[in-house]
């Protein structure tokens, strides 16, 4: 890992370089922005905690085509599917949270076979902003995570004293860097860093503290737990906290013929709706919402963690702060802790 | 707190004490404070105890309407899909509502959805419910940590700033143009009732209405831009209890499943026209969409339009027909095409 | 009846060329339009060949759902034709539907939709001729607009 010292103008110099030989994209205003080389200044200073949009859109996308066919009667190619030609543009990805970035190594478990967010991943370089600052509802500590994590990017940006610190964590993010990029850190800027760092963890005794516990609770008390029924009362059974949830990656997936030009879609889904489970037969094994709504946390909190070892929420608290109904994974998670 | 509110609350508490510890409600529903400044929960107090989590305050942006018909029916003993409906009276509920909210409840009596009998009705004037994003864009990126209510004033502070905005100026879009702020219907009268004299109820409207169609068709497709097809607006919609919604019929598909323009203009433009002269412009699918999105300018028109061409008004008398299932031999029919007999 | 117009696969949403016509979905009622689309046929009154008629059992069948579809579907107008008042074989079909196309057609000009992609009229099972002219009407406006673009659904295939 080769650690850089970046002043303004350095960076800049890269974001333009990235704006002109590939995308690249930056959080502007809670959403994810296509930035140009003139609006490189909005990017650098973005505010504290994890914009709106999830990031997952550029894995996931929304929809992602599968395949195409021609519907056409008589057409030598009728219904013979065709992948679809147009190979995702490479990229990079700035101004990535460390939580976000997480989310994407944290999907690509469950992704780890899927062509398609493969090749996306494949064509996309994350270039991360650790968090001096954070949010009240940033809770990425308690998840296993860091303001200053580096999992699932390519380079991490620290700002201090005035400048950035640079940290290349992959070859992808030595391929980012142009020769003679930046200044080799000094002792100063690592001491710097290691002091950050370790202020942010001040507390947080064990970072899997929490999946440990997770993965020792008995499923089926969970399962059973009472809280569910008053937690779920208030819950709309909207698709807002799913589809703003980085690590939430379930999808459905459908064709759709108009013309006679036809395509296979795949679309975000959400355990939130009842159509998510709904049978041909017209039996709903989730046909309630107190199941929905269990199902979203029991999921996040003890199916993935069991399967794949970590919890599938990065604590950006974008559900807490956008569900409707204030429904807040930290108060869930305390609970069902204390569930025996 | 501001003096009103923690008299509302009071009050509410008190009442909703009285009615389940007598036993004539089984449940009571209201708000509870959420975990973040200008946050509100639903809720549904069981017991008697539990009426002092209830509270009052210009965050209540929800409607609770919305919960009613399924409150209702988990209340009832568990029967059969094929058996009668139980003898006897039925366990009743307790609710808070202000004005959009006691309307929905006559939408849902017209549409027979809640049976009048079974709700105690606590009604609450209102003096317009405060708009999160608008006091989020007053704070310009800041996160508030704290949010304070005065009687005409909120007090916003957060990490290093501190602010104070006129309340009026944060209050949501549709309560500025509520003419309808006091309940229509209730069994008790909570707190103090204030009237409001609103004129250009509909100016926001007709000043869509002014611009040219290509200018309309731009703001339509850039409004719903943004929208992520959570479907918050109309799970948060009290008019919305289809069994299965046309988003989710799929022989045959009115409306495609992704975000393209399309898709989404589609779904925009039908969920509006299924509110059609039915919408009380209570405002809870704007305050509920995480995007920011103002679908509510897209019912608004047709509550408009249902008003100047049939004189109707969604919510006021349970005992009317909705406009749309109803009809007037003298309805204006000008956009016919009608050709003369030659 | 199968149209093999809508099955050629050509694209709807085509751009204007010298020869381009509409295509205009008309959503007729069992009772009265259809009637007077079979009577202008019987009666040889000529209307421009642009229509694609769809029976419906009474205009108050005719929801918003299948009006926006047809649009969806790349149809360059819509034209939904009922009894006139008083004659609904279902005494009061078309007077419901009335208020509530009354309102959709705002809604969509509201939204910019062009006023004239969709159209309501009345023609009676004994107005061959009155049903040519509404068809002429429509089709002349629809031709004016060109090709729908608002609110169709495009997939792409390369
Ligand atoms: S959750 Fe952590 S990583 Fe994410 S924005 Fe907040 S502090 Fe940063
Ligand atoms: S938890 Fe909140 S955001 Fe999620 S479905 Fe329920 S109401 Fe919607
Ligand atoms: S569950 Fe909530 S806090 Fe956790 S990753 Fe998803 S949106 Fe963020
Ligand atoms: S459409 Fe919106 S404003 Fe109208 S009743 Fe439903 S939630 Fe309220
Ligand atoms: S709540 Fe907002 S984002 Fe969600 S479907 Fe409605 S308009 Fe779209």
């Amino acid at each position: 890992m080769n650690i850089l010292r970046l002043d303004i103008n350095g960076l800049l110099d890269c974001l333009s370089s990235w704006a002109g030989g590939q995308e690249l994209y930056g959080p502007v205003k809670d959403g994810w922005r296509r930035i140009s080389r003139d609006g490189l200044e909005a990017v650098v200073s973005i505010p504290p905690g994890a914009p709106k949009a999830p990031i997952k859109t550029f894995f996931l996308a929304q929809p992602e085509t599968l395949f195409t066919f021609s519907a056409r009667h008589g057409d030598d190619d009728a219904w013979i599917p065709t992948p679809p030609k147009e190979a995702p543009n490479r990229r990079v990805l700035f101004g990535v949270r460390p939580c976000d970035a997480r989310s994407i190594a944290l999907n690509s478990m469950p992704y780890r076979d899927d062509p398609y967010y493969q090749a996306r991943m494949d064509k996309t370089a994350v270039v991360g902003l650790s968090c001096n600052e954070t949010c009240s509802t940033c809770f990425c500590k308690s998840v296993g995570g860091s303001p200053y994590g580096t999992e699932g990017l390519d380079i991490l940006l620290t700002k201090a004293d005035g400048g950035f610190i640079a940290e290349v964590l992959t070859s992808k993010g030595e391929g980012l860097l142009e020769k003679g990029t930046g200044t080799p850190a000094g002792d100063g800027d690592m001491a710097r860093l290691k002091a950050l760092r370790d202020a942010a963890q001040a507390g947080t005794s064990d970072t899997q503290a929490l999946s440990a516990s997770f993965k020792a609770k008995n499923l089926m008390q969970l399962y059973n737990a009472r809280l569910w029924q008053g937690l779920s009362e208030p819950c709309l059974n909207c698709g807002a906290c799913t589809f703003l949830c980085p690590t939430c990656y379930c999808f459905d997936i459908q064709d759709e013929v108009v013309r006679q030009a036809g395509r296979r879609i795949r679309y975000w889904d959400s355990c939130m709706f009842p159509l998510f489970t709904l049978h041909a037969s017209g039996h709903n094994p989730r046909g309630e919402k107190i199941k929905r709504v269990r199902n979203r946390f029991m999921h996040k909190l003890k199916y993935f963690t069991e399967r794949f070892g970590a919890l599938s929420c990065v604590g950006c608290g974008r559900c807490i702060r956008e569900c409707p109904v204030n429904i807040d994974i930290r108060e869930v998670i305390r609970d069902l802790l204390s569930v025996e | 707190m501001s003096d009103t509110n923690a008299k509302i609350t009071e009050e509410i508490r008190a009442k909703a004490r009285e009615l389940l510890s007598s036993g004539e409600i089984a449940a009571f529903l209201g708000f509870t404070s959420g975990s973040l400044p200008m946050t509100t929960r639903p809720f549904v107090a069981k017991r008697p105890g539990d009426a002092d989590k209830l509270i009052w305050n210009s965050f209540c942006v929800m409607n609770l309407a919305n919960y009613l018909p399924a409150l209702l029916e988990s209340l009832e003993p568990p029967r059969g899909p094929k058996d009668p409906p139980p003898a006897g009276p039925l366990p009743k509920v307790g609710v808070v509502a202000t004005g959009c909210c006691s309307r929905n409840i006559v939408v849902q009596m017209q549409e027979r959805q809640v049976d009048r009998s079974r709700l105690v009705i606590l009604g609450v004037s209102s003096r317009g419910m405060v708009d999160r994003k608008k006091v989020m864009a007053a704070a310009e990126g800041r996160e508030p940590l704290k949010v304070e209510e005065g009687g005409h004033t909120l007090k916003v502070s957060g990490r290093d700033y501190e602010l104070e905005i006129d309340r009026w100026s944060a209050v949501r879009d549709n309560c500025l143009t509520c003419a309808h702020n006091n309940p229509v219907i209730s069994d008790y009268l909570i707190g103090p009732v204030s009237n409001r004299d609103v004129k250009d109820r509909f100016a926001q409207i007709e000043a869509i209405e002014a611009m040219p169609a290509n200018a309309r068709w731009k703001w339509f497709t850039d409004e719903i831009a943004s929208c992520i097809r959570c479907y918050a607006c109309r799970n948060a919609c009290p008019l919305c209890y289809c069994p299965t919604c046309f988003v989710d019929d799929s022989r045959p598909q009115w409306v495609g499943k992704s975000t393209e323009p399309a898709d989404t203009a589609l779904f925009h433009i039908l969920r509006a026209f299924h509110c059609a002269g039915r919408c009380t412009d209570c405002g809870a699918c704007e305050s509920a969409c995480p995007m920011g999105i103002k679908m509510r300018l897209f019912t608004r028109k047709l509550s408009k339009d249902a008003f100047n061409l049939f004189g109707a008004e969604a919510g006021l008398d349970p005992q009317a027909q909705p406009p749309l299932a109803t009809y007037r031999p003298d309805d204006p029919e000008e956009f016919l095409i009608v050709e003369e007999k030659k | 009846m199968e149209d093999k117009n809508l099955q050629s696969g050509t694209n709807l949403a085509a751009s204007p060329t010298a020869n381009w016509e509409p295509r205009i979905v008309a959503f007729l009622c069992n009772w009265c339009s259809y009637a007077g689309a079979d009577l202008a046929g019987v009666s040889r009154f000529q209307y421009p060949p642009n229509i694609r008629i769809i029976r419906v059992p009474c205009s108050g069948r005719v929801s918003a759902n299948m009006i926006l579809d047809a649009l969806k579907a790349g149809a360059d107008g819509v034209l939904v034709s009922g009894c006139h008042p008083g004659d609904c074989h279902y005494i009061s079909g078309n007077l419901h539907a009335r208020r509530r196309f009354g309102l959709l057609k705002n809604f969509l000009e509201f939204l910019g939709i062009e006023p004239g992609r969709i159209n309501f009229s009345w023609v009676s099972a004994s107005e061959g001729e009155q049903f040519s002219e509404v068809v002429k009407k429509v089709t002349g406006r629809v031709k004016a607009l060109g090709p729908t673009r608002r609110l169709v659904k495009e997939i792409r295939i390369d």
